[in-house]
């Protein structure tokens, strides 16, 4: 019936193989040859026991050696790991929305930042008890950037956002002592207490985690999206394409790189000048292309259609093609090994960021206040290094797939209102959402989030789940890398419903979206938690009552274990395919994997086999369901 | 909960098929045969659904077997959806049950089975919008008065309402008219017969969609796309109701209901509304039907669902009868500076000094103007009065030029009908449909007497006379273009209609003038120009020109078509064609039947056996749908002969087409009467003694060669 379909791994795989060839032809490096020189990994850093954290060591703990010289053991060692693990994402994530937070108190009707959604920021606000009546949108923004900047050091007092978990929700926070103060606070009382001669107790370490992880999810994370949609726009359903198929090779190749959107935006705004656009046909190329990767890549396509052209482990790919003019980066998760390998082509490698500074790199630092003459300056770069291509190393891989990305909540209630039927129902609320779950027409859904991981053949975890799912009628909402492994699989076409039971295959057709639906980049996974708050109280159930798990099949970052931490906190159980290292103590690993639920009634399961991490998901839904009476 | 209770829905009702199959076995044995009157497709929906006809009891319980593999019970929608389809077909074998051995199981007012021919009458106004929506009311609305409501409210939409259970009680409790001719349908009281309006969606998706009957994909796409249905069912809503509603929601009709208890929502496609008064909307909203308003200022209702209407002579007020007086209706174009807009003027008595039942004489004549309105679109304006009018709740219009009739009821008068209103209809409607060429409208109503007839003979009559000589005039030769015609391909996706001067759509709906006037208004819309310069074969009416065109707008399921052969690539139908012509061997001839004749033809066939032969954009050679009009033209089937071929039609028909078939005849080939050598069911039946009457009435088809 359909001549749809998706984009295998294989493929991928024989592109990126072809790819290789280029670079073996250029002396380049790559990440498949340094996992083979790391291989086998470190057995007790892998599990957690080993302790660097005074000079004493490092001790590592085995059957002869239990405990470190302080005498910590291996439950202390590795719950203290996984605190600063946790700190390490905590605070990343965190640093990246106060940066947000700071571009918002430069923004101004003629600066280089505007506010493209003041009915956001108002309705912010409102929600912090902030008057809005009669006051300029430009004053109220920096109140709020004020205000929100002070989330992150207030000496009294939760977060704010907190309220807009259920009640419920709010009150297993405060009864088990995890309610997050000051951001900023949490990372250094994490800090604080894996110090030498502090913490050793799991429990407390695992509770400092959760906070820790709250912060983020329910503070600096929050901040980052809400302050990113109020100066950005708040995303909404827009097409666009993924996978290097769709950098242009008769065009300078731009690719941005990293987390933070400030300065792709500039990019991209650049890029769209016809000043510049002349400029590069000047330079003999026909065009500018700009596309992303990584977290980046997410923030501009789902705000301005901006092609995605791989996700993390795709990020030396780019370079490879031998058509990329630029690659620039603003922070997180980008390769050292970019430097080194650029040299190998005529790439330039763009750092901007003092948090993200590597060697063989052209920084050009980049600020707020002068972001459009940087952002210029560095397409200008780009445009000129057209020339500089060696014609003969030029490949790109010819895939690409179509993608319907954007759905932020605000784009989600929106799309649900288009099926609710305007003589019966409320609008603006998730209840066609709740209505097919409750009749059965969906199973469930399932948050996917995550990175690529070599641990993993690259993004298999990620489709062959997600294809297990949809098929099962569960509905996924995605972030991150996981939504970039779906968009260039083809998944969020949206033909993809064929691909679909019938039930999910109907509420595909009937709203017109794809089966999974990309909500944002790693940051963004605080807008599935407000989802899945608004979810529980129009359903009038617990989070933790819903036909809902989250999901990391590849993950690998600090961050991640940040966010699995605020995830199983807010009552959502949550699958992993990469085990946390903490396998050396069995009490983290009862605790993480079980004892947790007492606290927050969610936990980790752990399940390297994907088929059976899928079959174990599906079944945690079908026992909501059946606890649910649905 | 809601998947578990579909399963016992289906369960109970498939437990009772079985029983009533056993049973009927027992007592009339496997080979006793089963068929509901008046359909080619069998039993429509297992047709539909597995391509398999059912025809004796025993094949029946074969059926039933595969229904239950339908049955599958895993907890999850399709399986749920299934087993509302396997409900459904369960519903349908109970319901063939109740007419075996030519039981006539349903009386006054119930329906039960609807004939093919009200389907393929049902074509152009769904397609039209005339017809927006199909309504299933089921159950018994919290009173009769708020059902009565709700089914007034759809009719005032034009929506065709059929009824199922305790709502067919409540109209009768007040009095309240139902029928097909009023647009709502009672079908029966057993729950059950709801399947005979699926029935109906299910074969518009053979008849108009050609949809391969077995192929259940194309058919659940093409009644969920293209059939606007959906169900209103009263609380309470039991298992087996639950069961029938997954079937009705598989094929694509949402099911609005006000029950509350064990019950849950389905965004789409289960939709629970407390307030019966507004099940309307909440469907309309529903099932995205948009209804096109002409808000026309008089004291009755308009809509096309008081089209069917029927006054009796003892319901009526006044009467206007051509037959007696003089009385016309008339389009006139004026200079625009002529004519004030919206200015209606009576010249005359009005209805009020009129003794009731009295018969009386009436012309209206309507006065158009604008920058690109033409003579030519006159007439074709005119041909709707008929329709405007009939759509009046209580007002009957028959005729047309200066043969009308128009009869005004009494609770039509009552409700302060004037004839004034008149006036009001014909503008806005005017107005209204022709906006792109009408700039301004006036209405002169006369009822005096005198002026009546001067104006029939200074007036009417010189200006039809004027008409008929350029009509005559108008040849598929004369002209440089014809006209595609697609307004059908809403409901038939692969038919597209060439229409010329001697040749107007199949649906009889459509004249070269009309489709001129339909490109006029709307450039971009169904009727669009086809040129004529490159022909292939002038004596087949082959062109270059046609099929590209044909091509093109069937988006390539038709390569090529003749416009005078039905033999070699004959022009399709949608299905919704007046009448079809197909070979009779024996004869070297064709017959023709028409919708309306329910009797057998000397093929052996029915009128909907035969129209089942063709239809949803296919070409059949040897059948060919087509209008009523063309069967006296000059082109039809010039290539085989013309229609000298025709050697048997129903009576009625041949009746109504005499005059102008005999004229053709005998410009044709000099032949007196021709009509008299013509068969009708009260000839021949059978091809033995249709070829006997023939041979001895000396019929010229017999001296053709044969056409295959």
């Amino acid at each position: 019936m359909s001549e749809f379909k998706l984009t295998t791994v294989e493929e991928n795989e024989a592109a990126t193989e072809r790819l290789l060839e280029t670079g073996a032809k250029v002396g380049a490096d790559a990440w498949q040859f340094r996992v083979k020189n790391q291989t086998p990994h470190c057995k007790f850093g892998e599990q957690g026991i080993c302790c660097r954290i005074c000079s004493m060591g490092p001790c590592r703990i085995t059957p002869k050696a239990p405990r470190g010289i302080c005498g910590c053991d291996a439950h202390g060692i590795a719950g203290r790991n996984f605190l600063r693990f946790t700190a390490g994402g905590s605070a990343t994530h965190s640093d990246h929305g106060r940066e947000i937070c700071h571009t918002l108190h430069t923004v101004s009707p003629d600066g280089n930042y505007k506010v493209k959604d003041p009915e956001k920021l108002i309705r912010i606000a409102k929600e912090w008890g902030v008057e809005t009546e009669g006051k300029d949108v430009y004053a109220l923004a920096h109140e709020m950037s004020e205000l929100a900047l002070l989330e992150y050091g207030k000496p009294f007092g939760v977060q704010r956002f907190l309220k807009r978990a259920p009640k419920h929700t709010q009150e297993l926070w405060a009864a088990a002592g995890i309610e997050p103060r000051a951001i900023d606070r949490e990372v250094s009382t994490a800090m604080h207490m894996t110090h030498m001669g502090c913490s050793s107790k799991p429990e407390a370490l695992v509770k400092q985690a959760l906070r820790c992880g709250l912060s983020d999810g329910w503070g600096g994370s929050m901040c980052g999206t809400e302050f990113s949609d109020v100066m950005f726009g708040t995303p909404k359903p827009i097409e666009t394409e993924a996978n290097l198929g769709v950098m242009v090779e008769e065009n300078v190749n731009i690719i941005v790189h990293g987390h933070d959107p400030s300065l792709s935006e500039m990019i991209c705004e650049y890029a769209d000048d016809p000043e510049m656009i002349a400029y590069a046909k000047e330079m003999g190329a026909k065009g500018i292309t700009v596309s992303g990767v990584c977290c980046t890549s997410n923030e501009v396509a789902m705000r301005r259609g901006i092609p995605m052209a791989g996700n993390f482990l795709q990020q030396e790919n780019v370079v490879l093609t031998g058509a990329c003019e630029a690659i620039v980066v603003d922070v997180q998760c980008i390769f050292p090994a970019l430097g080194p390998l650029s040299k190998c082509f005529h790439t330039k490698f763009i750092t901007t960021s003092e948090i993200a500074q590597m060697p063989d790199s052209d920084f050009v630092k980049f600020s707020a206040e002068t972001a459009g003459e940087n952002a210029k300056s560095i397409v200008k770069l780009a445009c000129e290094n057209f020339k500089n291509r060696k014609p003969e190393l030029v490949h790109i891989p010819n895939l690409k797939k179509k993608a319907t990305v954007g759905y932020s909540l605000e784009a989600i209630k929106k799309t649900l209102d288009t099926v609710t039927n305007s003589h019966v129902d409320e609008t603006g609320t998730l209840m066609p959402l709740v209505d097919c779950l409750k009749s059965g027409v969906l199973r469930g859904a399932v948050a996917m989030v995550g990175c690529n991981n070599p641990r993993v053949r690259p993004d298999t975890a990620h489709i062959e789940l997600m294809k297990k799912l949809i098929a099962n009628d569960v509905i996924l909402v995605l972030s991150g890398c996981s939504a970039q492994a779906a968009a260039k699989a083809g998944l969020m076409d949206k033909e993809a419903k064929n691909l679909c039971g019938a039930g999910l295959k109907r509420v595909c057709e009937l709203a017109d979206i794809p089966p999974v639906l990309h909500m944002g980049s790693c940051v963004d996974i605080s807008r599935m938690m407000v989802l899945s708050s608004d979810l529980a109280n129009d359903y009038g159930c617990n989070i933790s009552q819903l036909p809902l798990v989250g999901c990391a099949p590849e993950w690998m970052s600090e961050k991640a274990v940040s966010i699995g931490n605020y995830v199983i906190s807010t009552g959502i159980d949550t699958y992993l395919g990469v085990e946390p290292q903490i396998s050396g103590s069995s009490q983290m690993e009862e605790l993480l994997y079980d004892k947790v639920s007492d606290w927050v009634e969610a936990s980790y399961t752990v399940e390297k086999d994907i088929d059976k991490l899928g079959d174990l998901m599906i079944e945690r839904i079908e026992e909501k369901r059946t606890a649910l009476g649905i | 909960m809601l998947i578990s209770r579909i399963f016992n829905g289906n369960d109970a009702v498939y437990g009772l098929t079985e029983g009533a199959i056993n049973d009927a076995i027992a007592q009339n044995g496997a080979e006793c045969p089963v068929s509901f009157p008046n359909t080619a497709y069998c039993l429509p929906c297992y047709y539909a659904v597995t391509g398999v006809k059912v025809k004796t009891l025993g094949e029946l319980k074969e059926a039933l077997g595969v229904v239950k593999t339908l049955m599958t019970r895993n907890h999850e929608l399709d399986d749920a959806l299934m087993s509302g389809v396997a409900t459904a077909l369960c519903a349908e074998f109970i319901e063939v049950l109740k007419y075996l051995n030519g039981a006539a199981p349903y009386e006054e007012p119930c329906y039960g089975h609807l004939a093919d021919a009200i389907i393929r009458e049902l074509g152009v106004p769904l397609v039209t919008g005339d017809i927006p929506g199909v309504a299933v009311i089921l159950g018994s609305a919290p009173t009769a008065q708020e059902g009565v409501d709700l089914i007034k409210s759809y009719q005032a939409q034009g929506i065709l309402v059929t009824l199922v259970g305790g709502i067919i009680d409540q109209c009768a409790e007040l009095n309240y008219n139902t029928g097909y001719g009023v647009r709502v349908v009672p079908l029966g009281k057993d729950v059950t017969s709801v399947i005979h309006v699926v029935s109906v969606a299910i074969r518009a998706a053979l008849i108009f969609g050609n949809v391969t009957p077995g192929d259940a994909g194309a058919l659940l796409a093409y009644t969920a796309q293209r059939v606007p249905a959906f169900v209103n069912a009263f609380k309470p809503i039991d298992d087996v109701i639950l069961a029938a509603g997954a079937g009705a929601i598989k094929l694509g009709f949402p099911v609005i209901s006000n029950e509350t208890e064990n019950i849950a929502e389905v965004p789409g496609a289960l939709i629970q509304q407390l307030d019966v008064s507004k099940f309307n909307q909440t469907s309309l909203d529903a099932r995205n039907i948009k209804i096109k308003i002409t808000h026309i200022d008089i004291p009755v209702a308009f809509a096309s669902a008081f089209e069917g209407e029927i006054i009796r002579r003892s319901e009526m007020q006044v009467e206007f009868d051509g037959s007696r007086v003089d009385c016309f209706e008339l389009v006139q174009s004026k200079d625009v500076s002529e004519i004030e807009d919206h200015k209606i003027e009576l010249i005359g008595p009005d209805v009020d000094t009129f003794e009731e039942g009295s018969k009386h004489s009436i012309a209206y004549v309507v006065e158009v103007g604008g920058k690109n309105m033409q003579s030519d679109f006159e007439p074709v304006f005119e041909r709707k009065f008929h329709s405007y009018l009939n759509c009046i709740e209580g007002v009957m219009h028959t005729g047309q030029r200066d043969m009308i009739r128009v009869r005004i009821s009494k609770t039509a008068f009552e409700a302060g009908f004037r004839a004034k209103d008149i006036g009001e209809v014909l503008y806005a409607k005017i107005k209204n449909d022709f906006e792109a060429v009408v700039d301004k409208c006036q209405v002169k109503i006369y009822t005096e007497p005198a002026e009546c007839t001067r104006l029939r003979h200074e007036l009417a009559i010189p200006m039809f006379e004027k008409r008929d000589d350029r009509l005559s005039n108008l040849t598929d030769e004369s002209v440089d273009v014809y006209y595609s015609c697609i307004l059908c391909q809403a409901f038939s996706p692969s038919h597209v209609c060439v229409v010329t001067p001697e040749r107007l759509g199949l649906c009889g709906a459509v004249s070269w003038l009309d489709a001129k006037a339909t490109n006029e208004l709307d450039p971009a819309g169904p009727c669009q120009v086809i040129t004529k310069e490159k022909p292939i074969d002038t004596e087949l009416g082959a062109y270059e020109d046609v099929n590209e065109a044909v091509k093109k707008f069937s988006q390539g399921a038709l390569e090529k078509v003749t416009l005078y052969s039905i033999m070699q690539d004959p022009m399709t139908s949608c299905g919704c064609f007046e009448c079809i012509c197909g070979i009779e061997p024996f004869s070297n001839g064709v017959i023709i039947a028409n919708r309306e004749y329910a009797g057998m033809t000397p093929l052996g066939m029915t009128f909907p056996e035969l129209a089942s032969m063709t239809g949803g954009g296919v070409q059949t050679p040897g059948f060919m749908g087509h209008g009523k009009h063309f069967i006296s033209s000059k082109k039809f089937m010039k290539a085989e002969g013309g229609i000298e071929r025709i050697v048997w039609m129903p009576k009625e028909l041949k009746e109504s087409v005499a005059e102008r078939l005999n004229a053709t005849a005998k410009e044709l080939y000099g032949i007196d009467n021709f009509t008299d050598m013509i068969g009708d069911e009260s000839i021949a039946e059978d091809p033995e003694t249709l070829v006997a009457f023939l041979t001895e009435k000396g019929h010229p088809a017999l001296g053709l060669e044969p056409m295959m």
